[in-house]
């Protein structure tokens, strides 16, 4: 059983009022959208599903894992430096810090020690901010167990492509909670298992789909 | 909340084709004369259409142009959640140090929108005649609470049917005072009394 201290925390960083600019981004989805690939809530579930399993339950899982273990900011370094190289669309790769930036500088703000000292590494140039890692060290920093730390980095990504979705007009607001409702399960599946030893990731639809959004005319979104 | 920033920032908010871009392209060439190190954010809605406007004008060099998507949430991002924007004036902010100030126009929104206090130092509503005269009248959140609200296209009133007299007298006013300035950012009427504005409250130095 979570103590009500921690889910209270976990409550209140999750929430979308949590200002870390995660509204801005969509990885991918409104270029989907403007391809005429993604045209309905069932779209949405699809892509959520393949977001949750393909990227996030292989990758920034077992980063934000890794980087809430590890104290040591060369350990937080090597992290970042490894999702930068894997990443290759590079409106992910510059998504990922921007978003991971926001999230510190509200930590920071907010006087969380570990956001403090990681703002200080990407000011000196030595990691970048790569959303995963960020949240890892960040929320542990805030005294989240792994399971809710976990539960609230999956819980971010698929509720920011769920309000992503109502402002691209794919589905209405019940429409979309519906769809969360719906990956709950997907959610509860992976966090039933280990992560991966190594992370690996492979979203070629969304990749690609991120790497055009660079030359679209439509940019509501960073990416 | 302390930022390591030292740069004034100035907010300009409006509805869609008040002229908020038009008043920039006056603002940056007066601070260039005036030797104010100065950059530019901007939060276009859909494209990056301002942002290229100014980085192609030649007024400014195109580096210190920069825009923020803001996910169709203009409002968010410039109050309930102006992270992204932090961001952006920090980034300027290191690669132009020392900058003096930064000028962040927000996307075109309604006489709702108002800035965050954690994002601005003091911000600026820029409405026109030929949105109607009676907009000051409807007291929108942006037109009461700006610090300087700048009513543009003055040029434009008499084939509205605005009564631009009339129409300022309401905005001071609704405002109880606090400073109105009729504009023609097309031929740069007034906008010496903005920088004069922006020099006094903001940078200190006028």
């Amino acid at each position: 059983m979570t103590d009500i201290r921690t889910l209270l925390a976990a409550l209140r960083m999750g929430d979308s009022a949590f200002p870390s600019g995660g509204f801005a981004f969509s990885w991918g989805l409104e270029t989907l959208v403007e391809d005429g690939k993604v045209n309905d809530g069932a779209g949405v579930l699809k892509f959520a599903r393949s977001q949750l399993r393909n990227r996030w339950a292989t990758a920034d899982r077992v980063m934000a894992r890794r980087a809430a273990e590890t104290r040591c900011d060369e350990e937080w370094s090597d992290l970042d430096r490894m999702l930068d190289a894997m990443t290759l669309a590079g409106e992910l790769r510059s998504g990922s810090c921007q978003a991971g930036r926001a999230l510190l500088r509200a930590h920071a703000g907010l006087g969380n020690p570990a956001a403090l000292r990681w703002r200080r590494l990407v000011a000196e140039g030595r990691a970048r901010g790569h959303l995963p890692v960020v949240q890892g060290a960040v929320w542990a920093g805030s005294g989240l167990t792994m399971e809710v730390l976990e539960t609230l980095s999956a819980w971010t990504l698929v509720s920011g492509v769920a309000q992503a979705a109502i402002r691209l007009s794919l589905t209405g607001p019940l429409e979309a909670q519906a769809i969360l409702a719906e990956v709950t399960d997907d959610i509860a599946g992976i966090l039933a298992v280990p992560p991966p030893d190594e992370p690996h990731a492979f979203t070629p639809l969304a990749d690609i789909a991120v790497m055009r959004h660079e030359r679209g005319n439509v940019r509501l979104f960073a990416n | 909340m302390t930022e390591p920033l030292s740069a004034a920032r100035v907010g300009i908010g409006g509805p869609v084709g008040s002229g908020k871009t038009a008043l920039l392209e006056c603002l940056i060439p007066a601070f260039a004369d005036r030797g104010t190190s100065l950059a530019v954010i901007t939060n276009d809605l859909v494209t990056r259409e301002d942002a290229e406007r100014l980085q192609r004008s030649g007024l400014i060099e195109p580096r210190r142009v920069v825009a923020v998507e803001a996910g169709a949430c203009p409002h968010t991002v410039i109050r309930e959640d102006p992270t992204l924007n932090l961001d952006a004036a920090e980034g300027l902010e290191v690669r132009f140090h020392p900058l003096d100030l930064v000028l962040l126009e927000s996307g075109g929104d309604n006489l709702a929108s108002t800035f965050s206090p954690e994002l601005v130092d003091y911000w600026i509503f820029v409405i026109d005649v030929s949105g109607g005269g009676d907009i000051p009248r409807k007291r929108g959140p942006g037109v009461l609470q700006a610090d300087l609200l700048v009513i543009n296209k003055a040029d434009l009133a008499p084939h509205v049917g605005v009564d631009l007299a009339a129409m300022t007298k309401e905005a001071r006013d609704v405002r109880r005072g606090r400073p109105v300035i009729v504009t023609n950012c097309r031929t740069g009427e007034a906008v010496v009394d903005v920088v004069d504005h922006i020099v006094r409250n903001v940078l200190f130095d006028g």
